[in-house]
């Protein structure tokens, strides 16, 4: 592993490249169901960090159900942080989703580049 | 500010930032070896400590308890934001006939569909209760448990047809249900604080481990998760079907917006 420096780190850069690629995406969408996909890319490159800073290696799940409590096991409270950030991730994105169900219903478009500020009423 | 602009600065941004996240990418322990203490000390003594088996629950539930009650109580903003925005114009008003495009014929539902989904529903209605219930025992708890089962919810409607599908799963009931949960989880934090304890501190017995009741608090604060879940995602459903029911009045766009 440490003649390979880069090998160690490859999860870290995948993480951050799950996260450039939905901000890409992010940017340059032309429809807000497609740009809430693309957000969602971006949350799930958390997933990719929380998971790999609490895995060990050679070590098992953090239920000491089949094994008894003493055998290795990978680091609980990376897998209870993603657990949490799924279920608030997808109530968020359903919250997301009703957004831009009433931009669609305001203003009869769903391209966020040709989305203009709103005005107040006159 | 058009396309070639956006993507501009996006790569200018990605420019800068590279070296730092270079930097921190490097500067991690290499994986598969971490050090953070935090997560080895929870292996360690908590099965001792609470007699649990399930190290997560255990972590979302008595150590960490208070994080998931914000988080809990983010899921239900959550859910009552999307609810108050879908409702709407549309307010409390609401049907049970499924919506109808003129001049669409209606097509019969097979009856492999309706067997398969009949089916298919109850089993998964099943997995989620068992999922949710063992959540300190194995694999599971409060949110994946409510997750499954607010999917068995949707599994019921291609079953059977819309207004039976409404009346099987009653939008008050998921609302009681939601609520019920998040005030279960309330409880469970402040009621210690009456006795001098600290909040969500385990002062219920605490169970035998691999028992279906192990962990004091933990059960109820589980049970709690799972009712929110099930209660919230399900209103999501409900709503989100209400939306497809009223196609009729298409909205009037402000002139000045256009």
């Amino acid at each position: 592993m440490t003649s390979l420096p880069w090998l160690a780190a490859l999860p870290w850069l995948a993480a951050a490249w799950l996260f450039a690629i939905g901000v890409y995406g992010v940017v340059t969408s032309r429809h807000y169901v497609h740009l809430i996909g693309c957000l969602s890319v971006c949350q799930s490159s958390t997933y990719m960090l929380l998971l790999g800073v609490g895995f060990r290696r050679g070590a098992g799940p953090p239920i000491f159900y089949d094994h008894p409590p003493g055998t290795p096991a990978v680091d609980p409270v990376m897998q209870a942080l993603v657990l949490t950030d799924i279920v608030v991730g997808a109530a968020v994105t359903a919250l997301l989703l009703v957004i831009a169900l009433q931009v669609h219903k305001r203003c009869g478009l769903v391209d966020p580049q040709r989305l203009r500020p709103l005005r107040g009423p006159k | 500010m058009n396309g070639r602009w956006r993507l501009a600065l996006l790569a200018l941004a990605a420019l800068l930032l590279a070296p730092l996240i270079w930097s921190v990418a490097s500067a991690l322990p290499p994986f598969g070896a971490p050090e953070a203490a935090y997560g080895p000390a929870v292996n360690a003594l908590l099965p001792g400590a609470r007699n649990v088996s399930n190290m997560v629950a255990a972590v979302n539930f008595d150590v960490r308890g208070i994080d998931t009650l914000g988080e809990e109580s983010m899921l239900l903003c959550a859910v009552v934001g999307a609810v108050v925005l879908l409702r709407g114009r549309r307010g409390e008003d609401r049907g049970d006939r499924a919506g109808r495009v003129p001049g669409r014929p209606i097509v019969e539902r097979d009856d492999a569909t309706i067997l398969a989904c009949r089916i298919a529903a109850l089993l998964v209605l099943l997995f989620g209760a068992y999922v949710a219930l063992h959540g300190t025992v194995t694999p599971g708890g409060g949110f994946q448990g409510g997750a499954i089962a607010a999917s068995g919810l949707l599994l019921v409607y291609p079953g059977e047809d819309y207004s039976c599908w409404r009346a099987l799963v009653p939008g008050t009931v998921l609302t009681v249900i939601e609520g019920a949960g998040a005030l279960i989880f309330v409880l469970a934090a402040a009621l210690p604080l009456a006795g001098g304890h600290a909040a969500l501190a385990n002062i219920l017995p605490l169970g035998t481990w691999k028992d279906l009741y192990s962990g004091g608090v933990m059960v109820v604060v589980n049970f709690a998760v799972a009712l929110a879940v099930v209660g919230g995602f399900g209103l999501l459903l409900i709503e989100f079907m209400e939306e497809t029911r009223a196609p009729e009045e298409d909205p009037v766009p402000d002139e000045e917006d256009r």
